[in-house]
């Protein structure tokens, strides 16, 4: 086992890094949904393309 | 103790601009009346303690828009210290008409006269001394775009907040219709603030049913209203509109002194040409094909050459591989980073200097005020086929992000004109569609100027012809509301404005690019990299023996009347779905993107030889019209609030798609090369049809159902 590790540790530790990012992107998607924002920001206000401030977001379900 | 102060004041008279300048925020200024449909909170920057809501901008505090009912809930019920009413000094006469409202509900108020820098280039005076007298209260001069005099007027707000002083003047009426109101006022009970009595009783003297919702106990006042409106002669709500003009006329007699009133502003007369009849149209479709043309086939195309040549193909991927070989990693790591990760990712990314240029022209158009003049020009087309000029608002917004595009439509109150809007707004191409209109125009077409313009074109067409369509059937027929817009001046943007609107844009787009297209980019490469050969599972020679090949030929035949046949080219567009950058995405994954690059070969070669020009148009149509991202439809199903107008707008517009996209290949196949066949059959068939659909005998529809409770319910929910 520990042969294994010392053989692939680059691997190890690059694909942990890769799996590191990956968590990030589902934490910040789902912080992002949670927060009612789209993949666009579409809360406007962090879109901006709107051109609507921060109005027009969905109703929040309770 | 804390203190809040409420913007409030006409659409357009610059409350956002006051807002950002005061809290530091960074809420988006936009030049059309409804930038701001929401309240939105901030604090001072001159002291924490002092909390800002910037209201939506209003012309009164009747219950008939989103706007309105927002602000008036907001200024009933949560009752700020004090009421900073911006008045555009531009519009005197017509911002008072807010101002005798503000009055009567018992708030104090500071009014600040904003753009006096243009009252005073104007040659206008306005004298604040003898207006501040005439209304009971303090009137301060400021320019909020200049930041001038905004400092003063958050101080003066404080100070009379914390004197706690609500002795606001209030001006009155005609003698006889301050003796209706006050026996109205007489029937109300004490739930109601002494100093709230007052708007109470004039609203309900204007039968407004909404303010029933603000109070325990609803006095039966009918009675009196009626011999009102019998010894007025004029209905009630109209006696009290002109009992205000009155007022406003009254008072402005030698407060405001026009300069120069016959002649012509600056903007009436860029107006007389860029709103002209027959000249607006030509004016705008230049402007859009310059925005394009500049954002996509020169300056956009310089940096996204390099950001794609240079910055992901010679600097970033050889110097990660570089590390990677040197510390062996495995290979299947390696490929995952960079013929995935960095080819999917990196192919995204490289288009975001495109899109920048456009969300700088677009911000640019918006800014000075042309984009409020292209809604009352479109207003004179879509009221041809049935829809208003407010529907062109969602479309405008939609050319960013087609989520707060679709959720616009909210403020058009007639039902089925919404549901059309709804429906249509997505075919405006947005950001994310931006890099496949870069990538079609620049790999397949070698940059030819025509392309990206023809994009946004192809998108207002479609529009119009669904427009047509859709107005002839039973679901959508009726004439259109009503769309009645102010104009605002035009005015040159700040620099800052300009730049903060793409930045926030674009960075919305690459942290998309760092999370949404990453996570695809990584399942796209697993998929494609590993499936089944000879009965093992494991990493495949071959893309075409991958599961994903193996997914995308059981679609592909779907797509081969269209020109695009190939299963990676059916796989591109159905990732479209998660995202639209996924189709750039994609191709950079299974066209290898990074390795032609290390070649030193062009970077999109081997995409650009398995497409034909024709093929590669009718994806570019197709991914263009068909049905939107996931966040798209989501919105759609939220704003719809049904299931089956959502799968009728989404099969609505992957229909459109497949059928103009099958007429372009079809139809372009016969004319360049002379190839006659079934398809052209089909494809003349459709043409036929869609002609049928468009020139068909109108039938009109008595019903008209107008969902203004419903959505107003809904947004004062939220």
């Amino acid at each position: 086992m520990l042969g294994f590790i010392r053989e692939n540790l680059s691997t190890i530790i690059v694909g942990m890094i890769v799996l590191a990012i990956v968590i990030l992107a589902i934490r910040s998607i789902y912080k992002d949904k949670k927060s009612g924002k789209s993949s666009c920001g579409g809360n406007c206000a962090s879109c901006g393309a709107c051109g609507c401030g921060s109005g027009l977001h969905p109703p929040k379900q309770n | 103790m804390g203190v809040k102060i409420a913007l409030a004041g006409n659409p357009n008279s610059g409350k956002t601009t006051l807002f950002n300048a005061l809290t530091g925020s960074n809420q988006f200024v936009g030049n059309w009346p409804g930038v701001t449909v929401e309240k939105k909170e901030g604090k001072w920057k001159g002291n924490k303690d002092v909390i800002i809501m910037d209201l939506p901008g209003i012309y009164s505090l009747s219950p008939y828009t989103l706007e309105e009912v927002v602000s008036r809930t907001y200024l009933i019920t949560e009752r700020p210290d004090v009421i900073l009413n911006i008045v555009d000094g531009t519009n005197l006469e017509r911002n008072l008409y807010l101002s005798t409202q503000l009055m009567e509900l018992g708030i104090p108020v500071i009014m600040a006269i904003n753009m006096m820098d243009i009252v005073e280039k104007n040659g206008d005076r306005i004298d604040t001394v003898a207006l501040g007298k005439k209304l009971g209260c303090e009137v301060i001069e400021i320019s909020a775009l200049k930041g001038n005099g905004i400092q003063e007027a958050v101080e003066r707000a404080v100070a009379v907040a914390q004197n706690k002083d609500v002795s606001v003047s209030v001006h009155k009426f005609r003698v006889e219709v301050e003796a209706y109101l006050e026996s109205i006022e007489a029937m109300l009970d004490t739930t109601i603030p002494e100093v709230q009595k007052r708007f109470y009783a004039i609203k309900l003297f204007e039968r407004d049913d909404k303010i029933a919702e603000q109070m325990s106990r609803l006095p039966n006042v009918e009675s009196i209203v009626a011999e009102a409106e019998e010894a007025l002669d004029d209905d009630a709500e109209s006696v009290i509109t002109n009992e205000r003009y009155h007022y406003i006329s009254s008072i402005i007699t030698g407060v405001y002194t026009k300069a120069n009133k016959e002649q012509l502003t600056t903007s009436d007369k860029i107006d007389r040409i860029v709103t002209n009849r027959w000249l607006a149209l030509p004016i705008f479709a230049a402007v859009m094909w310059l925005v394009y043309y500049v954002s996509v086939s020169t300056v956009g195309t310089f940096v996204t050459d390099w950001t794609n040549d240079v910055l992901f193909g010679e600097i970033i991927p050889p110097a990660i591989e570089s590390v990677l070989v040197s510390i062996h990693c495995a290979d299947w790591l390696q490929g995952l980073i960079l013929d995935g990760i960095m080819a999917g990712v990196g192919a995204v990314l490289g288009f975001v200097p495109q899109m920048l240029v456009l969300f700088i022209f677009l911000a640019f158009l918006e800014s000075c005020g042309y984009m409020a003049r292209v809604a009352f020009i479109m207003d004179r087309i879509f009221r041809k086929f049935g829809l208003s000029g407010k529907s062109f608002i969602p479309m405008l917004i939609g050319s960013g992000c087609g989520v707060p595009g679709i959720m616009a439509s909210r403020t058009i109150e007639n039902d089925r004109d919404r549901k059309m809007t709804i429906m249509t707004t997505t075919f405006i191409p947005c950001g994310a569609k931006m890099p496949i209109i870069g990538l079609i125009a620049g790999a397949l077409f070698g940059g030819a100027s025509w392309v990206a313009p023809s994009a946004y074109f192809v998108g207002i067409a479609a529009i119009i012809c669904s427009g047509v369509i859709l107005k002839k059937t039973k679901l959508f027929a009726g004439d259109p509301a009503p769309f009645v817009m102010e104009l605002p001046t035009y005015h040159w943007p700040t620099v800052g404005n300009v730049l903060r609107s793409m930045w926030e844009r674009g960075w919305s787009f690459i942290k998309k690019a760092g999370t949404i297209i990453l996570l695809s980019t990584i399942l796209v490469w697993f998929t494609s990299n590993f499936g089944v050969v000879n009965g093992s599972f494991g990493m495949v020679e071959d893309l075409s023996d991958g599961f994903l090949a193996t997914i995308g030929n059981a679609f592909a035949w779907i797509f081969t009347p269209l020109g695009w046949g190939d299963w990676r080219a059916a796989v591109a567009a159905i990732t479209g779905l998660v995202a639209k950058e996924n189709v750039v995405g994609t191709f950079g994954i299974l066209y290898g993107y990074v390795e032609v690059a290390e070649e030193g070969e062009e970077i999109w070669g081997t995409l650009a030889g398995s497409f034909t020009a024709v093929a590669a148009y009718s994806f570019l149509v197709f991914n263009l019209l068909c049905a939107p991202c996931f966040a798209a439809i989501g919105a759609i199903k939220r704003e719809m609030n049904s299931a089956k107008w959502t799968w009728f707008a989404i099969g609505y517009q992957t229909f459109l798609a497949y059928a103009v996209s099958l007429c372009i290949y079809q139809f372009g196949t016969w004319f360049t090369t002379g190839q006659f066949g079934l398809g052209v059959i089909v494809a003349m068939l459709i043409v036929a049809g869609f002609l049928y659909l468009l020139f068909r005998p109108y039938k009109e529809s008595n019903s008209l159902r107008i969902n203004v409770s419903s959505i107003t319910a809904q947004k004062v929910k939220a």
